[in-house]
């Protein structure tokens, strides 16, 4: 393979516009550091959103399945690592890992009997999750502070180094992005990737050639979940202060539009979504109260217009035969 | 441990808000089946509902039956604006299942921040169809709002079952929801009957919420729980048939409101979710079988 | 020796009888049709082999174990594969891909083989991407590796969909209606693949509508008509068998034949 066909492998679907996008991303954070100020935070929850896509896409993308819940697993990372901070004094480090831990083991428990449903089904259950987590969220204030919300998080380190400043706080999750991309490609292009993205397309045809459905199913559920929880302890940590809005159906449907914009079943899309979802409010901050209908409409156009996300252009350049409609 | 009179009074109100949550399910039922979409926004039809009917009462002063047929004809138009703009372009542009759901979803946010911005966000009320106390039976009181709930509801229910057996356009709905593609042979107007499915579903909802508005409140809040207890009725009954409908909407009511009296009110979402959760592990195709084609 | 044991298989789907107390074996190395007229229950009985659809009776033996209600991917990882009549491409991936995914049960290695990216790891999938050219070229797609699966033609497809089979090494291949939407072309093309497969020791189970392909590659052959087994053996005593002249042509015409 010549050098620049392995490049545009390794960068999915998207070839020149990936690279392309690239120097402009590169661009972006360069201005955004030399100004630094606001726009600052804004990159920085575009990180932590982009750390959840990259895990929702894995689910979503490779396995061809969807979940609304995800949501559920960034709460119990965003709550576990403030507790532990918070009430036993843990180092943040170790709190975000063993949530990570916590959020696992509750995606192992749920999902082996979740993801045997399929479509709508599948996603109202998921749906669900991320519901009754909100709420228990909201009721057990024992433990959670309920409405009031848990403040008071120190922010990420371990031992003597913690990570404060705005810029270093940005640095620290672009790194945390990039390792979990790498990950995340890492995966794919594997054994266990290729598995994942046959059960996508044709779970009997992957059946039929040994591959344990189901099982792949739930590895991609947790790995996705794993991914949430550490973007959840991420925001508590980077932001001091969680409450259950935060993880509620504004997550939802932010991180659903951003793997729409991005692409799902790309390797940089997620990333790539999450970073443009998340400057597009900004352009929107000026219209004041009407903010959150001119995000809403211009979410409804583009998905009116066109369904298939801005991997629809990157498919102009390149011919694919249109996909017939899957059901369910 | 609670009483029997709470007990029972707790299954009263269960009752009520169970067949409020039937004509829910059969909403969204109505449009599964005809076009295989669940509708996520289906509860934004039910706070409409609430809401115009308060909005005719209070700025116009028209009477209840009045504003009330007026504001089920609005909110189909709502739907039918929906489908039209929103659900039709992208079902026709192959849009993947998560983008439609995401869509309804996108729509129920626009929805509420529009009524917000219109209409306030104070939760509002408006009295009981018919004024009075409640019926009492012993020490259990029954809302004689309840007996509206279910006369209104028998009367829709039965209207909808003549519709769909004796009227041709409800013949030729049904016959969409088997087979869309023999319909849409045999000459039926597959895109009206979208439309339709959602006007008739729409109605459903908005019925829905101005039944229940006089025993709790209305605001543009209310449609996300509505929205999720209709839906877990419809899968309880499976998405078969109104009757089942129904009945899952009743069960729904009746243990959540008993969950209430023993958990406490807070709890009620998760009892109804855990509730959807189970019925779809255990009862994948709902209580009553029904559909499952799309499975 | 017997490598696959059918005793008695039925099916009852609700008022329709599509098996009927089937019995058959297929001995180890030879290449097997099963053949009757559209609607005879050759699918089901596919299906009830390879996992996909459950009995209403009857046992299924595979090399000496049961596997009458064993999940498909067990049945897989036993050594019996499949083919599927509507081709089950995995369309997101190039040719090559599809036929890679077939060595997953020959290889090992799960998400943290993946990550961690071993030396055996890597020469692991340099042999999977080898092997999966080789089987490409064996069945004529070599240069059409690199392509979108979708893109193929349907003729491509269901090779491809063999090379696939081949990739998970199997002891016993079931191939479903293969040369379906061929033209004599591609179907001599096919039987000279299928022929080759037998020809190194796998036993091939082949079901087909098209007789003159079965009767020309078979060494043996078994008849479904309404769900029954109504006669079995050697292509030439199958073309003359009444009872077969009778399902295909209808009575009438066997009168006149």
């Amino acid at each position: 393979m010549t050098s620049r066909a392995i490049i545009f492998s390794k960068l999915g679907d998207y070839g020149y516009i990936a690279i392309g996008g690239a120097i402009c991303i590169a661009l972006l954070f360069g201005l955004v550091f030399i100004h630094g100020g606001y726009l600052v935070t804004v990159l920085q929850l575009a990180m932590i959103y982009g750390i959840f896509c990259v895990g929702l896409n894995f689910f979503m993308g490779y396995t061809g399945q969807a979940s609304f819940g995800q949501n559920a697993f960034a709460a119990i990372g965003g709550y576990g690592t403030a507790i532990f901070c918070v009430q036993y004094n843990w180092e943040p480090i170790l709190a975000l890992l063993v949530s990570m831990g916590i959020a696992g083991i509750a995606a192992l428990v749920v999902g082996y009997p979740t993801l045997r449903l399929r479509g709508h089904y599948l996603a109202m259950a998921t749906f669900a999750l991320g519901l009754i987590t909100y709420d228990i969220s909201v009721q057990w204030t024992s433990l959670t502070q309920g409405y009031m919300g848990y403040s008071g998080i120190p922010p990420l380190g371990i031992g003597p180094f913690t990570v404060e400043g705005e810029r270093m706080k940005l640095l620290c999750l672009i790194a945390v992005v990039l390792f979990g991309l790498w990950i995340s490609y890492r995966l794919r292009a594997s054994r266990f990737g290729r598995a994942l993205r046959a059960i996508s397309t044709s779970e009997p045809g992957a059946a039929a050639l040994g591959i344990r459905v189901s099982q792949y199913k739930l590895a991609a559920f947790i790995i996705a979940a794993l991914y949430a929880s550490a973007a959840g302890s991420l925001f508590a940590h980077v932001v001091g202060f969680i409450s259950p809005e935060v993880f509620g159906l504004q997550m939802v449907v932010v991180t659903f539009t951003m793997l729409y914009v991005g692409g799902i079943g790309t390797v940089l899309g997620p990333a790539i979504g999450a970073i443009i979802a998340s400057l597009l409010p900004e352009v929107f901050r000026s219209t004041g109260r009407f903010q959150d209908i001119a995000y809403a409409a211009v979410l409804l156009l583009l998905l009116i217009f066109m369904p298939k996300g801005l991997s629809a252009l990157a498919d102009i350049g390149r011919s694919r035969a249109p996909r017939p409609r899957a059901e369910g | 441990m609670p009483s029997i009179t709470e007990l029972a009074q707790s299954l009263v109100n269960g009752v009520g808000i169970g067949l409020v949550y039937g004509l829910i399910a059969i909403g969204f039922c109505v449009i599964y089946n005809a076009s295989g979409i669940v509708n996520f926004a289906q509860g934004v039809f039910v706070m409409l509902g609430g809401m115009f009917t308060h909005a005719l009462l209070t700025r116009l002063g028209l009477p209840i039956a009045i504003a009330a047929l007026i504001s089920i004809v609005l909110v189909a138009l709502v739907g039918v604006l929906v489908q039209i703009l929103i659900i039709s372009p992208m079902w026709k542009r192959n849009a993947p299942l998560f983008a439609i759901i995401l869509a309804t979803l996108a729509v129920q946010l626009l929805i509420e921040q529009i009524v917000i911005l219109t209409m306030g966000d104070q939760p509002r009320t408006y009295p009981e169809f018919s004024l009075g106390g409640p019926l009492m039976l012993g020490p259990i009181a029954i809302d004689y709002q309840l007996f509206w709930i279910l006369g209104c509801g028998a009367l829709m229910v039965i209207l909808l079952t003549l519709f769909f057996n004796k009227t041709r356009a409800g013949r030729a709905l049904r016959a969409c929801s088997q087979n869309r593609e023999a319909a849409a042979l045999l000459g039926i107007p597959v895109g009206a009957m979208l439309m339709l499915s959602f006007a008739l579903s729409a109605a459903l909802g908005a019925a829905a919420g101005i039944l229940i508005t006089p025993t709790q409140y209305t605001a543009y809040s209310v449609d996300g729980p509505f929205g999720i207890n209709g839906f877990i009725a419809a899968i309880i009954g499976g998405f078969g048939s109104a009757p089942a409908a129904l009945v899952g909407g009743v069960l729904l009511g009746v243990v959540q409101s008993g969950a209430i009296v023993v958990f406490g009110a807070g709890y009620k979402n998760v009892v109804a979710l855990t509730i959807l959760l189970i019925v779809l592990l255990f009862f994948p195709r709902g209580l009553f079988g029904g559909l499952g084609k799309r499975v | 020796m017997a490598l696959l044991k059918v005793r008695g298989l039925t099916k009852r789907f609700d008022g329709l009888q599509a098996n009927s107390e089937i019995d058959l074996e297929i001995p180890e190395g030879s290449l097997f049709g099963v053949i009757g007229p559209n609607g005879a229950g050759k699918t089901t009985f596919f299906n009830m082999i390879s996992g996909f659809q459950q009995p209403t009776a009857g046992t299924i033996e595979f090399a000496g174990t049961d596997i009458t209600n064993m999940r498909q991917d067990k049945i897989a990882a036993m050594g019996l594969v499949r083919t599927f009549q509507l081709v089950q491409l995995f369309k997101d991936m190039s040719v090559a891909e599809n036929v890679e995914v077939g060595f997953h049960l020959a290889t090992k290695g799960g998400v943290a083989a993946a990550v961690a990216r071993l030396a055996w790891f890597r020469r692991q999938e340099a042999e999977i991407h080898a092997k999966a050219r080789e089987l490409l070229d064996f069945v004529g797609l070599a240069d059409q590796a690199e392509q979108d699966a979708e893109l193929l033609p349907y003729g491509q497809q269901r090779l491809l969909e063999v090379a696939r089979a081949l990739a998970a090494q199997p002891r016993l291949l079931l191939l479903d209606e293969p040369a379906a939407g061929l033209n004599s072309h591609e179907t001599d093309a096919l039987a000279k693949i299928i022929q080759q497969v037998n020809g190194q020791g796998i036993t091939v189970l082949l079901i087909e509508h098209d007789v003159a392909l079965v009767t020309r590659i078979a060494q043996r052959i078994a008849v479904l008509d309404f769900g029954c087994k109504i006669t079995e053996g050697t292509p030439d005593e199958i073309k003359r068998h009444p009872d077969v002249i009778a399902a295909y042509l209808g009575t009438d015409e066997a009168a006149h034949a």
